[in-house]
């Protein structure tokens, strides 16, 4: 108990809490901005903290990471632009939301969803980082390729109505992450000799043109005065009795994924994102909302997004091992604080643990305060013209795309994935199996190959965790088919007894 | 006839201003360079993301070279292709003292995986850090000793992690294969983190990381360090011996440096080469790299060019024989 009065007395200190303030305007800021990632505001404000008391440097870190995570949901629902990876997912049902006049209710769920699942995520890493981090400390290349390959069976429930066709969305994702030198042997592979290209395409750039970029060629080519409104209006902002029931399930499904996915080392806010919206989606009554602007998918995702960050942080601190690439950041500025993160450091500095819990918790009150007063100013930007609001959004996706790497090549490519996203949406490809491809294809085949290098097929195959990974995969494909064939046939039956009698 | 005058007056004296305008221009940049480099602010290339160990190294040096030269050092985070990305862009740029670069171990290394990069084109102004490299097993192995682990790796194949492809940590699995005749089988993952962890988790025989890396394990007792592949024991391991006193020759390790394009004026290089190692002794940057586990060091473009040159052709010969 004193550990934990002793952290929390850290916070009572009128610099750290401005430290804290300051963290949670530039992260909703960052997050806002498409392009600039939590990663690179964290990495940015790092050298700055670094000569900073340990306590006030976390504050301002940890608020920006929390912050950034908010931030990002609102161009995501009003312009179909993910202010950061980790809202791909938000996309999916808020902007659907906004097109129809609900783009209040979209933000203010999305933020409670999101403050919901940063505070799941707390609770894990309050009381289970140590035994979460044994966890963690046994997936291997083996484990996380097959967790992978399970995260590949959701591109069925992120395609849309027509499943074929979000096959080849996928696949094409899946060719897209063979672009770059190869993980093991370092040749290289479709770089056409571009040095840029040798780490692979860049994923950030690449979102940003299929989602955003392409959604404003698109309206840009059928806007017509009177037909293509934008988003005017924003309806209401409170969700009713009944849609604060419909939230709890997907909440508590985002708190389940995002915390298990937040613990896996490299795993972050995207892919839990992108998995809680397809597993809400399956156990749903009303499946066919989603992706059409259902409140729960946009719950889902977002509480699974932000539910990773309580856990990715426990990972980083137990296991020494960055739970994600903010933590990989902030894991250099632990270690010239003289923070060593590993097992050893509960035990040496138990309150640490609970100082940064509460800088998260005060970051994530704060937050949501802040977005539920700021979100009311966004309507005047909305207001403006469309000519105006294509302007901006290109301007900022331009400037941001280019701040991430000071690399021109990766607004090329942004541009590209824009023409391309474009067209994938005239012809109905979604562009959600692309992303998902990209970003889970690398992974897959770099830990199959390491895995296989280690041990060959049998190590793989003689790990539990992987064998159950890969059979709930099998099943998440193989069953719902089967499921529909045996209750057709069933049913099939009934009516035929029915006759008979 | 005054206002002919006036109409005359006004473009002859807009010439004159903007003649003038040009000389002192001219002026500035020809005459006053030597007495007063540098007159403008300089771009740090780091071919790193930001946050990094190189980039942590760079941006702290920076700072303190500020104090040294009394202008402005912008730290420019250039990242992607191992590093080749930073590193081409800073060889494209012109050699006047106003934009440098953090030179890695892998500037020599690059040139010799595929990558367009000649370490000819740069001008090493000093070297300011230097990480050991080290192999360690988790803390239930049965290897107690390195001389356990390569004798077991000649007759079998044993899995070592390292940060990834074409990293020095790979390298250095090489370069041990290649004197100890072992059978070491480089496993490289994405990081160095990740590669540490893999052996705390006991999914691989061992890991070769730079020090910084396994030494907090290590303290832990989560990973035993067999040895270190320098010619010196390190501090934050006093009790790990080099490899060379375990009687096999290997010394390889990640190492840092300040370059610039190549061809700098003398004088500026003079100017630099100063301020470097002025920058390199203050407590700042030296209390900055011991946290982080690494070793801070001043060596000279004159000492370190003869070095620099030799890395290059061992890594030539290192990459030719995988």
């Amino acid at each position: 108990m004193s550990a934990v009065m002793e952290g929390l007395s850290q916070l009572n200190d009128p610099v750290v809490l401005l430290c804290i303030l300051i963290g949670a305007l530039a992260g909703m800021l960052v997050g806002a901005f498409p392009g600039i990632t939590a990663t690179m505001a964290v990495a940015l404000a790092s050298a700055f903290t670094l000569t900073m008391e340990p306590v006030q440097g976390l504050a301002v870190l940890l608020t920006i990471y929390v912050a950034a995570n908010f931030g990002d949901r609102v161009p995501a629902i009003l312009v179909n632009t993910p202010g950061t990876p980790a809202s791909i997912a938000t996309t999916f049902d808020g902007y659907p939301l906004a097109r129809q006049g609900k783009a209040g209710l979209a933000l203010t769920t999305s933020a409670f969803g999101a403050a919901f699942g940063t505070f799941a995520g707390l609770l894990v890493l309050i009381f289970a980082a140590i035994p979460l981090s044994r966890i963690a400390l046994n997936f291997g290349p083996a484990e996380i390729f097959a967790l992978v390959v399970f995260g590949l069976t959701m591109i069925v429930s992120v395609s849309g109505s027509n499943l074929l066709k979000g096959l080849a969305a996928a696949g094409f994702g899946l060719a897209l992450s063979t672009v770059g030198r190869d993980p093991i042997v370092g040749t290289e592979r479709m770089t056409f000799g571009v040095l840029e290209l040798s780490d692979g395409l860049p994923f950030i750039a690449v979102i940003i043109g299929l989602f955003g970029i392409a959604d404003v060629f698109d309206q840009m080519l059928t806007h017509h005065a009177a037909t293509a409104k934008p988003i005017q209006s924003f309806g209401r902002w409170m969700p009713n009795r009944m849609e604060r029931r419909q939230m709890l399930k997907p909440m508590a499904i985002g708190s389940g994924v995002g915390a298990v996915v937040g613990a896996v080392p490299a795993a972050g806010g995207d892919i839990a994102g992108l998995t809680a919206w397809s597993v809400s989606r399956r156990s749903s009554k009303n499946p066919e909302l989603y992706g059409k602007g259902s409140l729960e998918g946009l719950t889902a995702g977002d509480t699974a997004s932000n539910a990773t960050l309580g856990p990715s942080v426990s990972t980083t601190l137990a296991l020494g091992v960055p739970g994600d690439s903010v933590m990989a950041v902030l894991m250099g500025s632990l270690v010239i604080w003289g923070f060593n993160p590993g097992p050893g450091l509960f035990a040496a500095q138990p309150d640490l643990v609970y100082t940064i819990a509460g800088i998260m918790v005060l970051a994530t009150v704060l937050t949501l305060g802040l977005s539920l007063l700021r979100m009311r100013g966004v309507t005047k930007l909305l207001e403006l013209p469309p000519h105006y609001l294509w302007t901006v959004v290109i301007v900022f996706c331009l400037v941001g795309t280019y701040a991430v790497n000071n690399s021109t090549v990766d607004v090329l490519a942004m541009i590209i994935f824009g023409v391309v996203g474009l067209f994938m949406r005239r012809l109905g490809f979604p562009p959600g199996p692309v992303v998902l491809g990209l970003i889970l294809g690398s992974m897959a085949e770099a830990n199959l190959r390491r895995a296989l290098e280690i041990g060959g097929v049998s190590n793989v195959l003689t790990s539990p965790i992987a064998v159950g990974f890969l059979l709930v995969a099998l099943a998440s494909v193989a069953l719902p088919p089967l499921l529909r064939i045996w209750r057709s046939r069933r049913a099939d039956r009934r009516t035929a007894q029915t006759i008979n009698q | 006839m005054r206002t002919t005058f006036r109409n005359t007056a006004m473009p002859i004296s807009v010439a004159a201003v903007s003649l003038l305008a040009l000389t002192s221009c001219a002026d500035r940049a020809g005459g006053g360079e030597e007495a007063a480099y540098p007159t403008e602010d300089i771009t740090m290339v780091v071919p790193y993301d930001a946050g990094g160990a190189s980039d942590l190294s760079a941006r702290t040096l920076a700072a303190e070279l500020e104090t040294e030269l009394d202008v402005s050092v912008i730290v420019e985070n250039r990242s992607g292709g191992a590093g080749s990305v930073g590193l081409d862009y800073l060889a494209s740029q012109e050699a006047d003292g106003y934009t440098l670069g953090y030179l890695p171990v892998e500037t020599v290394m690059l040139g010799h995986q595929g990558y367009d990069i000649d370490p000819a084109d740069f001008d090493p102004l000093g070297q300011i850090v230097s990480v050991p490299a080290t192999i360690a097993v988790p803390a239930d192995s049965e290897y107690e000793t390195l001389d356990e682990l390569l004798e077991a790796a000649e007759s079998e194949e044993l899995s070592v992690s390292n940060s990834g492809t074409g990293s020095i940590w790979q390298a250095a699995t090489t370069a041990l294969n290649e004197e100890a005749g072992t059978q070491l089988s480089p496993v490289p993952f994405d990081g160095g983190a990740p590669a540490v962890n893999a052996a705390v988790g006991g999914q691989v025989d061992a890991v070769v990381a730079g020090v910084s890396e396994t030494a907090v394990a290590a303290e832990d007792g989560r990973l035993r360090v067999l040895a270190i592949l320098d010619d010196e024991r390190a501090d934050v391991m006093p009790d790990v011996p080099t490899a060379e006193e375990l009687g096999h020759d290997v010394s390889i390790g990640g190492w840092g440096a300040i370059g610039a394009p190549a061809g700098l004026p003398e004088e500026t290089h003079e100017v630099l080469v100063d301020a470097i190692s002025a920058a390199a002794e203050s407590d700042a940057f030296v209390e900055l790299i011991e946290d982080s586990g690494n070793i801070p060091v001043n060596v000279s473009p004159e000492e370190f060019q003869p070095f620099y040159e030799e890395e290059n052709s061992r890594f030539e010969s290192l990459f030719a024989e995988e």
